[in-house]
């Protein structure tokens, strides 16, 4: 029996079987159906001769600790026979498909099955199942043609021709091709052509899984005719129509890409030549396809330019994807080499057996990664396509819209003249989106802010208005104050077309100067009073305002200044004539690219719809009160403002600086009954985290601003009553455009911000201004009522940014710039800017802007701005500077303070030399430093797990120190086969396999040591059940001691071979479980989870210490059951009668037994007096049980003394069996505790002696011999056994 | 391609329209694989030279990778039939 390395493409396939031991996934199947007289004994020959002839037929798979491999000798498989006859057609399909879903045993071999299934007289079904391992769909077709003349052969003596090539001639040619010199020419040739590759991405828009158990598929025909028409296309084109579709399924997939492109796999057969034509072995190699895509180009012309590429490809085949994939680094953490696959098999491979009609059948051609789309047919004469994914990616509904789509798009692009004139989606995907969803016509109507202010003022005149501090206005007293104000403004000069700045801090005057210049027809225009700016003084003279509404001394230059102190309390003027819908109600600056910000103006008609709007959508009226805390440049303060004036609520003006001030706030909503208030996400988070916040009740809050984390919402609905609302809509859309409520169930990272408010459309469009699919990252253009009528002064810009609709033909649609995507139901999920543009806290910032002010400065050559992320996820406002001559970071900072007001300031400046670039020589945002790189890198390891991953990583990657928090394992150099080697090292450190998935998906190292301590929490460490490393064909319960916790089992679980350690762990860890009423009840209750984890067979019971007083009362549990109690073995555990008269341990005493649960002497350590201190004295020895979670460290503490007080309680039943005793003689030389105690609680007892103490007994030392003590054969010792005598000692 | 009869020109003239190439870039002693030809060509190539030349076996086309080895399998099945 020879056993060989595995070849380098099975690495890939057995490490990706190797994630899921019980997947399917890389079963290859397929059913061949017979029509006609089969003779069953002569294909029961052929299979029995193939299986002879094929070496690798009977393999089976295993793995040393250097690497998997394959070894020859395992049975051949045999033809097996079942029957269906009766089965109509789908209940025939359910079974073969079930039956190719059935996981091979690769360590028993072989890696291949035949059945053959009856479905009547003449008619049966041969379904042949082959491990991707041993075979592609080459091979499938290879082994299915040579049992059809192996089985002509038999039947009916024709010649058998030539058999399969032997196994050894395919690592034969890999040799040779590992030393053929063209070799490293072909290396070099790929990676050229994959440098500068960025990310790979997926239509699914996620990062890469593995592939699941099995997949989606959907399958549809090409109608005739569309095929015949890409055939004649292709043709035009002068290449193969196999390849015209490769390229137009590239340019479909393009489509669901961020940055429209797309790199697909294209799968080579790579069986030409004599050493790979007749090999039964996978040989198909996937190699990525930079596909060169040219929207605008003429059809025939770019498949032309298409089809060269891929022959080019081609040429270069040889070379093995996976060994590209691990030279790039592509390999785990979610990275790619390719996305979809592309596979198109131009024939119709259908075996021709002697004697018998056949049809073929795939049913399943290996894992599926991401997805792959396959053509089947011949052409001209008809197409079937398949789409088939990974359901960890894809829904079955998303798998048949991309079915629908791809011939949608495959049908236009028969006739179509460019790329660029092919749709997205289908003509209904494309009337749903943009029209049904879009259903929003509401009436409202054609008025005036000011109009509205006035007939909401005039109701119920004495209920106040406006609350600030110990100022209340009544809804009269405002109606008068700002309608004299009006007047007097009006007799300035100002009204409608307009404007009137206002820079006042917050106070009831500022409300009663802003419905002032509203009622007098002219637009307000706020601006921030402690701003003394150049950007200030700027905008406000780009505004030219009629006058200044604020307090002396602020001091624009040569405008009138009306401050409040000299405003009219009644009016002294005719009332001026107010508005029109049409005429601007505001002007409001938001950052600009260019280094100006820009004035959007908002017409009464746009916010009239906004505000009537919310009105209705969330009832506010007489009963509320509207916290007004937004300051009035943010467009937020708009509904603050104005709702309460038109809706009968009262407004809550929040003091100058609150909205900053956590505390303040929530004593404030507290205090004045406030039911609506806002808040930014950023500053929502900071507000749940003051205990002053838990409990507060209100009616709504609304976030909006930036994007709301789905946990952020769960956190508002624990601490506060109210309902939350995720608001969305830039400043040139009337404040907010989209809604949802978010109520803290949703699923994503963040909550959707939803759908489109009334009258008012919502379209994500792709960069051809196509609609996307669904799913598909896009960018929103707004449409509708609130649209602003444009940049103040700036026509170009607004033209720029306010496009014509090009669905409804005469009216104009918003670029916002933001990326989102739509999900089934329409509602959309913000993601990001597309431009330069960043939030941070929720205010809207322009890159670009800060660059442009840091050039302006002279202290700099070259500047680029943006948000960095710490290490603790906080976002900081960075600049990377190239300094000019004699400058450094201080004094560009420096002069920055002088150019931006201070939310523009950055907040970080980090000097370069030069940008980095990307190839085509754009700046490489990604490949920006980190500001503080120097701190960040020196950053040690933590204690813990961090310092234990860090030993780890360095072992095994051959590193002369511990790796650093931020190392990338695949990056730093391991392989499959290195992080096969960590998960079986951290398993036997901590107990606890992380799975390949997990490292494969959280590759850096501190990132991987959180995952791995939330782990330990969560499922594995503290749950009812802790599965012990180790596996085999029986099971050990072991039961946990006092402490509650199981883990003092792992060196035990390790030494004992062929069995699985399955430790129960007190339900007490879990503060919600209420203490048992007995011990007998618990151990009725681990009685019963131990039948569920062990469903047949006997039941094995080890104890250590009073687990072991449980595991003796959960095997006189299953004798009571008559369930065979298998073997009990108590470590040192003694009768309850032993402790009745014990004290019972106080809580530094069951504290310190988490010490003993470690392997350390509770009594050599009593200074530890709280868990602080002991799990620091774990953590400083590198203990995994240090990254006890504190409250379960109390668990503990609860259960040693709810344990103790039931083992107080309890008394022994009598068993028949036998008990294993292992005695921790030191020990007991001083309390004269022995086994025989037991004698009368048992049928017989066995003992060992140990010479160790009692915390001694689960340390590694002891694990062996308890191990040999446990598993010798109980046979064997009866024999030894003296008749007559009940005990027997080793 | 065609049903007339199999000549090593018309050969070669079908290799090169699958490999997207001039028949004159064929030698006759160069690997089709170097050159970029897949399986799946070799399979669409032999299925319509076997129009012409029925009985020829796909499988020893697939064993060598020369115009002149395949020529050859040809010439013996033409001389066989």
């Amino acid at each position: 029996m020879t056993a060989t390395p595995l070849l380098e493409e099975q690495l890939g396939v057995w490490y990706a079987q190797r994630l899921a031991p019980d997947s399917p996934a890389f079963n290859t199947g397929q059913v061949l159906f017979l029509e006609g007289r089969l003779d069953v004994a002569a294909l029961e020959r052929a299979v029995a001769m193939l299986g002879a002839e094929a070496e690798a037929l009977r393999l089976r798979f295993d793995e040393t600790p250097q690497r998997p491999c394959q070894i020859a000798g395992a049975p051949a498989p045999q033809l097996a026979h079942r029957s269906l006859e009766g089965a109509d057609d789908a209940a025939a399909m359910a079974a073969f498909e079930a039956e190719a879903r059935v996981p091979f045993d690769l360590a028993a071999g072989p890696a291949a099955a035949f059945t053959l299934w009856r479905l009547g007289p003449s008619r049966h079904a041969l379904t042949q199942k082959l491990h991707h391992l041993i075979a592609d769909g080459y091979a499938n077709l290879l082994v299915t043609n040579r049992l059809a003349a192996l089985y002509g052969a038999q039947a009916a003596g024709r010649d058998p021709g030539r058999p399969l090539a032997p196994l050894s001639r395919r690592a034969e040619a890999d040799a040779a091709w590992q030393a053929d010199p063209r070799r490293a020419a072909e290396r070099d040739w790929w990676h050229a052509r994959l440098d500068g590759m960025g990310a790979v991405g997926s239509p699914s828009g996620q990062e890469a899984r593995p592939a699941g158990p099995w997949f989606h598929r959907s399958e549809l025909a090409l109608p005739p005719g569309v095929s015949a028409r890409l055939c004649a296309l292709a043709e035009r084109a002068g290449i193969g129509w196999p390849d015209a579709l490769t390229a137009l399924c590239a340019a479909y997939l393009a489509r669901f890409s961020p940055d429209r492109d797309c790199v697909p796999g294209i799968p080579l057969m790579n069986r030409m030549g004599p050493k790979a034509a007749r090999v039964l072995a996978s040989l198909v190699n996937i190699l990525p396809w930079r596909a060169p895509l040219d929207p605008q180009a003429p059809l025939p012309d770019w498949l032309a330019a298409a089809g060269a590429d891929l022959a080019l490809l081609r040429r270069h085949g040889r070379y093995r994807g996976e060994s590209l994939r691990r030279e790039t680094g592509r390999l785990g953490g979610g990275r790619r080499l390719y996305g979809p696959l592309i596979n198109v098999l131009p024939f119709e491979p259908c075996p021709r057996i002697e004697g018998l009609d056949t049809r073929l059948e795939i049913l399943g051609a290996g894992a599926v990664e991401d997805m792959t789309i396959c053509f089947r047919g011949t052409g001209v004469a008809g197409l079937r396509l398949q789409v088939d994914t990974n359901p960890g990616l894809y829904c079955a509904a998303a798998t048949a819209a991309h079915a629908e789509r791809l011939r949608a798009f495959l049908t236009a692009a028969a006739g179509a003249e460019r790329l660029a004139d092919l749709p997205s989606l289908t003509p209904a995907e494309h009337r749903a989106h943009v029209e049904t969803r879009n259903r929003t016509a509401h009436p409202v109507p054609a008025t005036t802010l000011a109009a509205l202010i006035a007939q909401g003022l005039a109701e119920e005149p004495e209920r106040p208005a406006v609350v600030f501090g110990d100022t209340v206005l009544s809804r009269a007293e405002l109606d008068r104050r700002s309608l004299a104000l009006a007047a007097d403004l009006a007799a300035r000069g100002a009204g409608p077309g307009t404007r009137v700045a206002v820079a006042l801090p917050r106070s009831a005057d500022l409300i009663v100067a802003l419905l002032g210049v509203l009622r007098a027809g002219a637009a307000y225009v706020p601006l921030d009073p402690e701003d003394r700016s150049a950007r200030s003084r700027d905008m406000l003279e780009r505004a030219a305002p009629e006058l200044v509404l604020a307090e002396r001394g602020y001091a624009p230059d040569g405008l009138p200044v009306l401050s409040p102190a000299d405003w009219p309390a009644a009016p002294r003027q005719a009332l001026p004539a107010g508005p029109a819908p049409d005429d601007p109600a505001y002007l409001l600056y938001t950052s600009g690219s260019t280094g100006r910000p820009k004035g959007v103006v908002v017409s009464h008609d746009a916010i009239v719809n906004r505000l009537l709007w919310m009105r209705d959508a969330y009832a506010i009226g007489a009963g509320d009160r509207i916290l007004q805390k937004t300051p009035a440049t943010f467009d937020v303060s708009v509904w603050e403002f104005f709702l309460p004036a038109i809706s009968g609520a009262t407004l809550v003006v929040a003091p100058p600086g609150a909205h900053r001030d956590p505390r303040a706030l929530a004593g404030l909503i507290r205090q004045a009954g406030v039911t609506v208030a806002h808040f930014v996400p950023s500053m929502l988070a900071l507000f749940l985290d003051v205990p002053e916040a838990r409990g507060l009740r209100l009616r709504h809050v609304f976030a909006s601003g930036e994007a709301l984390p789905a946990d952020l919402a769960r956190a508002f609905h624990e601490r506060i009553a109210a309902r939350l609302h995720n608001l969305y809509g830039p400043t040139e859309a009337a404040v907010d455009v989209t809604f949802r409520e978010a109520t803290g169930t949703e699923t994503g990272a963040s909550v959707p911000i939803g759908r489109p408010v009334w009258n008012t459309r919502t379209y994500v469009l792709d960069d051809a201004l196509r609609p996307v699919p669904d799913g598909v990252p896009g960018r929103l253009f707004l449409a509708g009522r609130q649209l602003a009528q444009g940049y103040h002064g700036q026509p170009e810009l607004t033209a720029e940014r306010f496009l014509p609709d090009p669905f409804h033909p005469g009216e104009r649609m918003y670029d916002t710039g933001d990326i989102v995507t739509a999900d089934a139901t329409g509602a959309l999920t913000y993601l990001g800017r597309a431009d330069g543009q960043v939030k941070l806290n929720g205010v809207r910032i322009e890159t670009g802007e800060i660059e442009a002010a840091a050039l302006a400065t002279g202290t700099v050559r070259q500047a680029a701005a943006g948000l960095w992320q710490d290490a603790a996820g906080s976002a900081h406002l960075t600049l990377w500077a190239v300094p000019a001559p004699g400058e450094d970071a201080a004094s560009i900072r420096r002069a920055l303070t002088a150019a931006l007001p201070p939310l523009l300031q950055p907040g970080l400046v980090a000097c370069l030399d030069a940008l980095p670039l990307s190839p085509s020589g754009k700046l490489d945002r990604r490949a920006l430093p980190a500001p503080s790189r120097t701190v960040a890198a020196r950053r040690g390891l933590a204690a813990g797990t961090e310092t234990l991953l860090g030993r780890l990583y360095g072992e095994i990657l051959g590193l002369s120190d511990p790796a650093g928090p931020r190392t990338d394992f695949f990056a730093a150099g391991g392989d499959s086969l290195a992080a096969m080697r960590l998960c079986l090292a951290i398993e036997t450190e901590t107990g606890r396999d992380p799975g390949l998935g997990t490292l494969i998906e959280t590759p850096v190292l501190s990132d991987l040591a959180r995952r791995l301590d939330r782990q330990a929490a969560a499922d594995h460490g503290l749950g009812p059940v802790l599965r012990l490393p180790g596996a085999g064909p029986g099971t050990v319960i072991a039961v946990h001691p006092a402490g509650g916790l199981g883990w003092c089992y792992r060196a035990l679980a390790r030494e004992l071979p062929g069995l699985r350690v399955i430790a129960l762990q007190s339900p007490l860890l879990d503060p919600g479980r209420p203490d048992p009423q007995s011990l007998s009840q618990l151990a009725a209750d681990y009685a019963d989870l131990a039948e569920d984890l062990v469903p047949e067979g006997p039941v094995s019971l080890i104890g250590w210490s009073l687990g072991g007083i449980i595991a003796h009362a959960m095997a006189a549990e299953f004798e009571a059951r008559g369930r065979d109690p298998g073997r009990l073995c108590l470590l040192d555990a003694y009768p309850s009668e032993c402790w009745r008269n014990e004290p019972e341990p106080d809580d530094g005493a069951a504290l310190r037994a988490i010490l003993a649960v470690a392997g350390f002497d509770p009594e050599a350590h009593r200074d530890l007096q709280d868990v602080a201190a002991v799990l620091g004295f774990l953590a400083a020895r590198g203990h995994p049980l240090a990254a006890l979670p504190p409250q379960a460290a109390a668990g503990v503490i609860r259960a040693v003394r709810a344990t103790n007080r039931l083992v107080r309680g309890h008394r022994e039943p009598v068993i028949r069996g036998t008990v294993r005793h292992v005695h921790a003689r030191l020990e007991h030389l001083r309390t004269g505790f022995a086994p025989d105690l037991w004698l009368p609680y048992c049928g017989r007892l066995e003992t060992l002696s140990l010479e160790c103490h009692h915390r001694e007994m689960i340390a590694p030392a002891q694990a062996s011999r308890i191990a040999s003590f446990f598993s010798a054969p109980a046979t064997h010792r009866e024999a030894q056994l003296q008749t007559g005598h009940k005990i027997r000692t080793y | 391609m065609t049903t007339a009869p199999l000549t090593r020109a018309q050969m070669r003239a079908d290799i090169a329209a699958q490999l997207g190439i001039d028949p004159e870039e064929i030698g006759g002693g160069d690997s089709l694989l170097d050159l970029g030809l897949d399986s799946v060509r070799l399979l669409k190539l032999v299925t319509a030279w076997e129009a012409a030349l029925p009985g020829l076996d796909y499988t020893r086309f697939v064993e060598v990778e020369t115009l002149d080895e395949w020529w050859d399998i040809v010439a013996e099945t033409q001389a066989r039939a």
